[in-house]
């Protein structure tokens, strides 16, 4: 995924990392000297109280904010974003909570929404509907393995599930993602559409795309993650492997008690000997 | 766990009947149309006559035009109070140039339409750039457009125009077809096409359907916003040159309720007032029910204050009738539409 391979002592160069990262509003530290390493074909999910600072944290990644310290490193280059427009050149995209979608457009129409491809009659720009239409059901099927009967209707008449897809789609429309971000993808979905939901994260993974989800229900971040990264505060308090740890352990993590509370710790070995 | 408190609300959000909600919106304005055809078969037949239909269209002429540019701009979230003031205002320009500067007709004509496009600039200025909400932006130059075009005319009458002038605002082609009513429905022709296989229609509904996502999706907001009031702009100044030919003669005080009567021409087709969702067709619809309620009632001989009655009666009852049916047909109980 990352063109220059440059392989440190035959360790693979990490997709992303962010090194440091701290972001205040006013006087509110919403994020506090965060670290965080992503490796191709991952899925980290970021965990944390209401308020933690993961949806800041995001959004820093995203360039929709700019950090006050900290320092973003894409495939090892270090990068500057200052809009959403730079996070995408850069090869991050985001599907955030309310998904972004425009309820009232179908599929298609959403999936291209500011990237329309054009059919030229006069020298006047046309939208090729039929392109998008088609295209869509093409990258739909391939990325998430979702089907629309009819590609027309308003997504809002669109299950929870496959709205989801065709924010994916539109996502991973981006040249050459790397990492794709996803702000809460399960809330305010039924445990069928969970299922699916989660199968297109896996999906995506598979493509060799990082993923980063963020979510409150530690089951479904077990289910799909392959590392958990706790905040709390706007500070990382630790960071588990999903494989030798459990959704108790994080739960303690999240809430500061017994389990977590001194643990300052980064690796799931020190978690796992407390335990 | 602190994450019980998913529930299912979108689960539910399943395709139903999709061909057939597309055109709900369609669905009341068409049965008070057919309410109404059955009345005035039994009232009144002659309703019916060529003729009178002819009459309909022209009446609803000036609302095709006005109508398209509005659909858009409403999509878009957005409303224009003044074009009643805007078309007075091109309308005056134009004559005072012919009359009064001997200038060329067409060249007068382009120069109203010049003046229009100019005055839905700056409506879209005030509102892209100091955020003055649509509404009032556009109240407040209501007031000043119609300010000036008072001054400028200082009371006259200006009247009979050169050809084409009366030719567009009352002349018949083909056997009685107004010439109007033929650049009525070219205008909504370009509207339907603009609404469906433009990137002007497409970021409109993205714009009036969540102008965040659109803003994300590197929509240049402000320059979309700015094209739907310059668009506006320019049909209202073609409604000015319909007017101005319909009675051959115009005064700065033309075109009042011009507004109110398009939007609610819009409104009753089904394009929701707040934004996301238009339909060029159903403005079609709206606008010559809205001209046939008027026609009906005239006929009838009915005073004018019942024409005023009714059509508050059809806009409540089509926006009513919406409500309902979307209501009924989302069980997510969101109310957003
Ligand atoms: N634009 C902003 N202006 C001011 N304060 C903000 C802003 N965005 C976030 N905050 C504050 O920063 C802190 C972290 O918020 P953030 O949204 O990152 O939390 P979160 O972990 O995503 O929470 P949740 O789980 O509720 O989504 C909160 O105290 C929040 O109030
Ligand atoms: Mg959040």
């Amino acid at each position: 995924m990352c063109k220059i391979g440059v392989e440190m002592e035959g360790e693979k160069q990490p997709l992303l990392a962010m090194r440091g990262i701290t972001k205040s509003f006013g006087g509110l530290r919403a994020v506090t000297d965060v670290d965080l390493t992503l490796h191709e074909g991952q899925i980290l999910a970021i965990v944390g109280d209401n308020g933690a600072g993961k949806s800041t944290l995001i959004k820093i990644l995203t360039g929709v904010y700019q950090p006050d310290a900290g320092e973003i490193f894409i495939c090892g280059a270090k990068v500057e974003m200052s809009s959403r427009r730079d996070s995408i050149r850069v090869g991050v995209n985001a599907v955030y909570q309310n998904l972004g979608l425009v309820d009232a457009l179908p599929a298609p129409a959403n999936v291209f929404l500011g990237n329309e491809p054009v059919r030229r009659i006069l020298g006047i720009p046309f939208l090729d509907n039929r392109r998008m239409r088609e295209e869509t059901e093409r990258i739909l099927i391939e990325n998430t393995g979702v089907k629309l009967e009819d590609a027309t209707v308003p997504t809002l008449n669109l299950s929870g599930g496959q709205r989801q897809a065709v924010a994916i789609a539109r996502a991973v429309l981006v040249a050459d993602l790397k990492v794709l971000v996803m702000d809460e993808p399960t809330a305010a979905l039924g445990p069928e559409e969970t299922r699916n939901t989660l199968a297109l994260i896996r999906a995506v993974r598979d493509r060799g795309i990082a993923v980063i989800v963020i979510s409150h229900n530690l089951e479904h971040v077990f289910a799909v993650a392959d590392r958990v990264m706790v905040m709390r505060g706007g500070r990382k308090i630790g960071e588990v492997d999903t494989a030798t740890s459990s959704g108790t352990e994080v739960l303690g993590m999240i809430v500061g008690s017994a389990v977590g509370a001194g643990a300052h710790a980064t690796t799931p070995s020190t978690l796992g000997a407390q335990q | 766990m602190t994450d019980q408190h998913i529930t299912t609300p979108e689960t539910s959000r399943m395709t139903r009947l999709p061909a057939l909600r597309r055109y709900v919106n369609l669905l009341g304005p068409m049965i008070m149309v057919i309410v109404l055809c059955i009345i005035m078969a039994f009232a009144e037949p002659r309703f019916f006559n060529v003729p009178n239909l002819m009459i309909i269209l022209h009446d609803a002429a000036i609302f095709m035009v006005l109508g398209t540019a509005m659909t858009l701009v409403i999509t878009a979230r957005g409303i224009d109070l003044s074009i009643g003031a805007v078309a007075a205002l091109s309308a005056i320009v134009m004559a005072m140039l012919i009359k009064d500067y001997g200038v060329n007709v067409y060249l007068a004509m382009a120069a109203s339409v010049v003046v229009g496009l100019l005055c839905g600039f700056v409506n879209s200025v005030i509102i892209t750039r100091l955020h003055v909400p649509d509404l009032l932006a556009t109240l407040a130059m209501d007031q000043i457009y119609r300010g000036i075009a008072l001054v400028l005319a200082a009371g006259a009458v200006l009247a009979r125009f050169p050809e084409p002038i009366p030719f567009i605002g009352r002349g018949r082609v083909l056997g009685g077809i107004p010439v109007s009513a033929v650049v009525g429905l070219v205008a909504l022709a370009v509207g339907v096409v603009l609404y469906r296989s433009t990137h002007i229609g497409r970021y409109a509904a993205a714009i009036g359907g969540n102008r965040e996502a659109a803003l994300l999706s590197g929509i240049n907001v402000r320059r979309h916003k700015t094209l739907q009031y310059v668009i506006m702009g320019g049909a209202a100044a073609i409604a000015g040159i319909l007017l101005t030919g319909r009675l051959n003669a115009v005064q700065a005080t033309v075109g009042q309720g011009l507004a109110l009567h398009t939007i609610a021409a819009v409104v009753v087709g089904g394009t929701v007032l707040f934004g996301g969702r238009g339909t060029m067709l159903g403005t079609l619809v709206g606008v010559l029910l809205l001209s046939m309620v008027t026609n009906a009632l005239v006929i009838l001989r009915f005073q004018f204050f019942w024409q005023l009655v009714a059509s508050g009666i059809v806009i409540i009852a089509s926006i009513g009738f919406y409500s309902y049916m979307n209501r009924s047909g989302d069980d997510d109980g969101k109310d957003e539409t």
